[in-house]
């Protein structure tokens, strides 16, 4: 092949822009440490990348979600803590109270005192507050839930918080349920709905019913209460309701039985407090079963902040692997490279320095 | 005496040639580094020789023909790839840009943003009383339609830099086109003399294939050593000796810029945009016509998607003070320019108490409307219901990286073939110093020997001239 100078030139030119090249390259590699620096350089690894990165982001809101939950619901747990120990404190009052061996009117009207402060104590937990919200109103955490006397004035709203991308949990309890005793039996039609809308399609679905139940639950609001006091009334004939309200439907609720037994020392009305105490009984139980069930939600939250926090370093272990540079492999490329650099130097001096006219003299 | 004669004009004419060949030496060294130069030769012939009796004398040489040494087969060749390379390397220049827009290695992008968007809802699912988390919300949603408009308008500023870029080109080509109808012009009129144009003919040859660059280009041989010229299917610019100008215009009705060729007299002129598929023009025509119309339409199709989904939610809730849910980006009712249409609904702008987080009015702290809009970034909304809008995003990135990829690759390959190619051509046309060094101590040394014979004859004059002195 006839070689001619240009051909020596340009190869020298090649050679040693390829070297630059591929040293540019490497040196911006070990610079960044990242093998992937746009998405032409590994497209299906840039699209994997940003893949991982909004999987990365949705987890760590999660966990931050979890975190908040459990703060809402340890608070949950404490209140009820502290409901069911006034709840105690009152059964103990009651089976003292219940006969006349260790009491009497007198004995009755300081309990009496001490029931009423009881009440009151038991609505201040009614209208705890986390924050600036009120736990136990349902949504209607703005407002004080609870009344002096009381009566519920918030929802039955479950705060649904997403903890995973399709695991929710409620962080609050209603007051309605847990103290009211409303829609916790297993009637249905008045439970809380814990289908909750994934679309919005679902949503309209979701706010009809939401409708329908807010509607029987006003209604049954309007239901008188029944109160078996002043104890002038006497007993009830037999087979009538004894409960406060009606087991099968409903649970109870904490402050009309607190009441009712606050009223029956006061009138010391023997078998009320006796039926009080089967009352607070219920009541305590209920209590306690919402203190089991915000228990469940807090081991949902704890496991699932696991696999959450396995998941997030499993998901950077893949980002890292499709991102990052291997950097014992650059630095070794960078070596080979450098020397291949200084062969083409050097040979390339020799190439071009040298024609038959050099020889003529 | 006769023969001493001979002898010294022969000498004489000996030393012309040598002079002639130097003088193409001299021209080979100073055109070496010429770009499409071919080294040149000076064809010698014997002069015609003359009968003496039985005798057949030679009369010496003569300069037939300064020809040039090239291939006209690798040139066709050379001018082939270099129609393709300039096709990739405009595709690979503008996906480099292209990629640079949705590059998130570097930048905070669209990804992030539409995660942050997604998050900031989950954010407010824990707490929708917060006015801090609503204006962290409306925060992320400005953001978010921000973004858009910047991939919009970045892309928007690639292909308005294509149109200019196709404007230049289109004013380079022209300019082609009139060099090449000049050198057609000189090459007939030294060629009518029987004697080849070799540094026009050269010169022709790199503008045609700088003409390859930029355009689909066919070439026809006409009379005289004159070329024809077409473009992009049968567009004349080149006739012999008169050229015709391609014309860039903006399409008022799509405001792209067009290419059109002049048609037929009196007749309109003729848009040859589609036609042109190769060479730096049809590279920047299949970028922007192409892949930028589709980026865009996705772009389009995932911010009206997001827009609606999010709004359908958001209007079925109701709002912190109990009022029912506005629509919460203002979306254009079309697809196409959805994109940069994108944007917050002023209500929500001005005031976040109208993010509506609950499903119930009266409700401050139900979240449930902000749980389905958190949703809607894990649905699967787009191509059919298959694929999440991050998966659609995603792909997207993937599918210009994979272009992207593709062309550089293809750039580098085909660099390499150009290369072989120039350097075939270099090898039988190129200029090499060895050798000219070599012509030119062979041309001296016979101009020396020629002189020598110019003295030889000169001293048996005077020895014939000096007998009847002795």
């Amino acid at each position: 092949m006839r070689v001619t100078d240009r051909m020596n030139f340009d190869q020298v030119h090649q050679n040693l822009q390829k070297n630059r090249t591929d040293m540019a390259e490497l040196q911006n590699q070990a610079a960044s440490q990242k093998r992937l620096n746009k998405p032409s350089d590994d497209p299906v690894g840039a699209a994997r990348v940003l893949a991982t990165r909004s999987e990365d982001r949705g987890l760590s809101q999660f966990v931050k979600n979890i975190h908040q939950a459990r703060g809402f619901l340890d608070m949950t747990d404490q209140s009820l803590n502290e409901m069911s120990d006034l709840l105690v404190r009152a059964k103990e009052l009651a089976v003292q109270q219940a006969n006349d061996a260790g009491a009497n009117a007198e004995t009755r009207q300081v309990a009496a005192l001490e029931v009423a402060q009881t009440f009151s104590q038991a609505v201040q937990i009614g209208n705890r507050k986390l924050g600036e919200r009120y736990i136990f109103g349902g949504f209607k955490t703005t407002t004080a839930p609870f009344n002096q006397a009381g009566d519920y004035h918030g929802d039955d709203g479950d705060m649904n918080v997403l903890i995973n991308k399709d695991a929710e949990v409620a962080m609050n309890l209603p007051g309605s349920r847990v103290f009211g005793g409303q829609g916790i039996s297993a009637d249905g039609h008045l439970r809380a709905n814990t289908d909750t809308p994934k679309s919005a399609e679902d949503l309209r679905e979701y706010q009809r019913a939401n409708e329908r139940r807010a509607r029987e639950l006003e209604e049954r609001r309007d239901e008188p209460v029944r109160l078996r006091a002043p104890a002038s009334t006497g007993p009830l004939p037999q087979g009538q309701v004894e409960t406060v309200l009606d087991e099968t439907q409903d649970g109870i609720n904490v402050f009309r039985v607190l009441k009712s037994f606050e009223i029956a020392l006061r009138t010391n009305d023997k078998e009320e407090i006796q039926v009080a105490i089967d009352d607070i009984d219920r009541a305590l139980n209920q209590v306690i079963q919402g203190r089991a069930q915000v228990g469940a939600r807090v081991q949902t939250l704890n496991q699932t902040q696991e696999s959450l926090q396995k998941s997030l370093v499993d998901n950077k272990a893949l980002q890292s692997q499709i991102e990052d540079a291997d950097l014992f492999q650059t630095v070794s490329d960078i070596t080979k490279t450098d020397s291949t650099l200084r062969a083409s130097l050097e040979t390339s001096g020799r190439l071009v320095q040298k024609s038959l006219l050099d020889f003529l003299r | 005496m006769g023969k001493i004669h001979a002898m010294m004009d022969m000498g004489k004419r000996a030393m012309m040639n040598s002079q002639t060949a130097l003088q193409t030496v001299s021209h080979n060294i100073a055109n070496k580094t010429t770009e499409g130069y071919s080294r040149q030769r000076v064809e010698q012939v014997t002069a015609p020789a003359i009968s003496e009796g039985n005798l057949r004398l030679g009369t010496g040489s003569r300069a037939a023909q300064v020809t040039r040494i090239n291939n006209p087969f690798i040139d066709k060749q050379l001018q082939g790839a270099n129609r393709e390379m300039g096709f990739l390397n405009a595709r690979s220049e503008t996906m480099g840009r292209i990629e640079q827009v949705f590059n998130e290695q570097q930048n905070k992008s669209l990804n992030q943003y539409v995660s942050d968007f997604f998050n900031s809802f989950r954010e407010l699912s824990n707490n929708p009383e917060s006015t801090t988390i609503r204006t962290i919300v409306k925060e992320s949603a400005e953001a978010l339609t921000k973004d858009f408009r910047r991939v919009e308008g970045q892309l928007e500023t690639i292909r308005r830099d294509i149109d200019f870029q196709l404007d230049a080109r289109v004013g380079e080509i022209n300019r082609y086109s009139g060099e090449i109808a000049e050198l057609n012009q000189k090459i007939a009129s030294v060629e009518i003399q029987n004697a080849p144009a070799n540094d026009e003919r050269d010169r022709r040859d790199l503008i045609l294939k700088k003409l390859n660059e930029l355009i689909d280009v066919n070439v026809a041989e006409g009379d005289a050593g004159m070329i024809n010229v077409s473009t992009a299917g049968n567009a004349l610019l080149v006739t012999g000796f008169s050229k015709t100008e391609l014309t860039a215009k903006v399409d008022p009705s799509t405001g792209k810029t067009e290419i059109y060729a002049v048609g037929q007299a009196g007749a309109h002129d003729i848009k040859i945009t589609e036609r042109i598929k190769s060479g730096v023009t049809g590279g920047l025509l299949s970028v922007r016509d192409k892949v930028i119309t589709e980026v865009r339409d996705r772009m389009d199709n995932l911010a009206f998607t997001l827009g609606n989904e999010v709004n359908r939610a958001h209007v079925l809730g109701y709002d912190r003070n109990g009022r029912e849910g506005v629509a919460f980006f203002e979306t254009s009712p079309n697809r196409a320019g959805a994109a940069r249409s994108l944007q917050l609904n002023e209500l929500i702008a001005n005031d976040v108490g109208r993010i509506a987080a609950g499903a119930k009015d009266g409700s401050p702290g139900d979240n449930t409307v902000a749980n389905v809009i958190s949703r809607i970034q894990y649905k699967q909304v787009f191509d059919n219901g298959a694929a999440t809008m991050d998966d659609y995003y995603n792909a997207q990135v993937g599918r210009i990286g994979v272009v992207a990829n593709q062309a550089n690759k293809q750039v580098e390959t085909q660099g390499n073939i150009v290369k072989q190619i120039e350097k075939l051509r270099e090898s039988v046309a190129g200029v090499s110093l060895d050798e000219e060094a070599t012509k030119m101590i062979e041309f001296q040394k016979s101009f020396d020997a020629s002189a020598r014979l110019i003295r030889v004859a000169d001293e048996m004059f005077d020895t014939v001239l000096n007998l009847k002195r002795m």
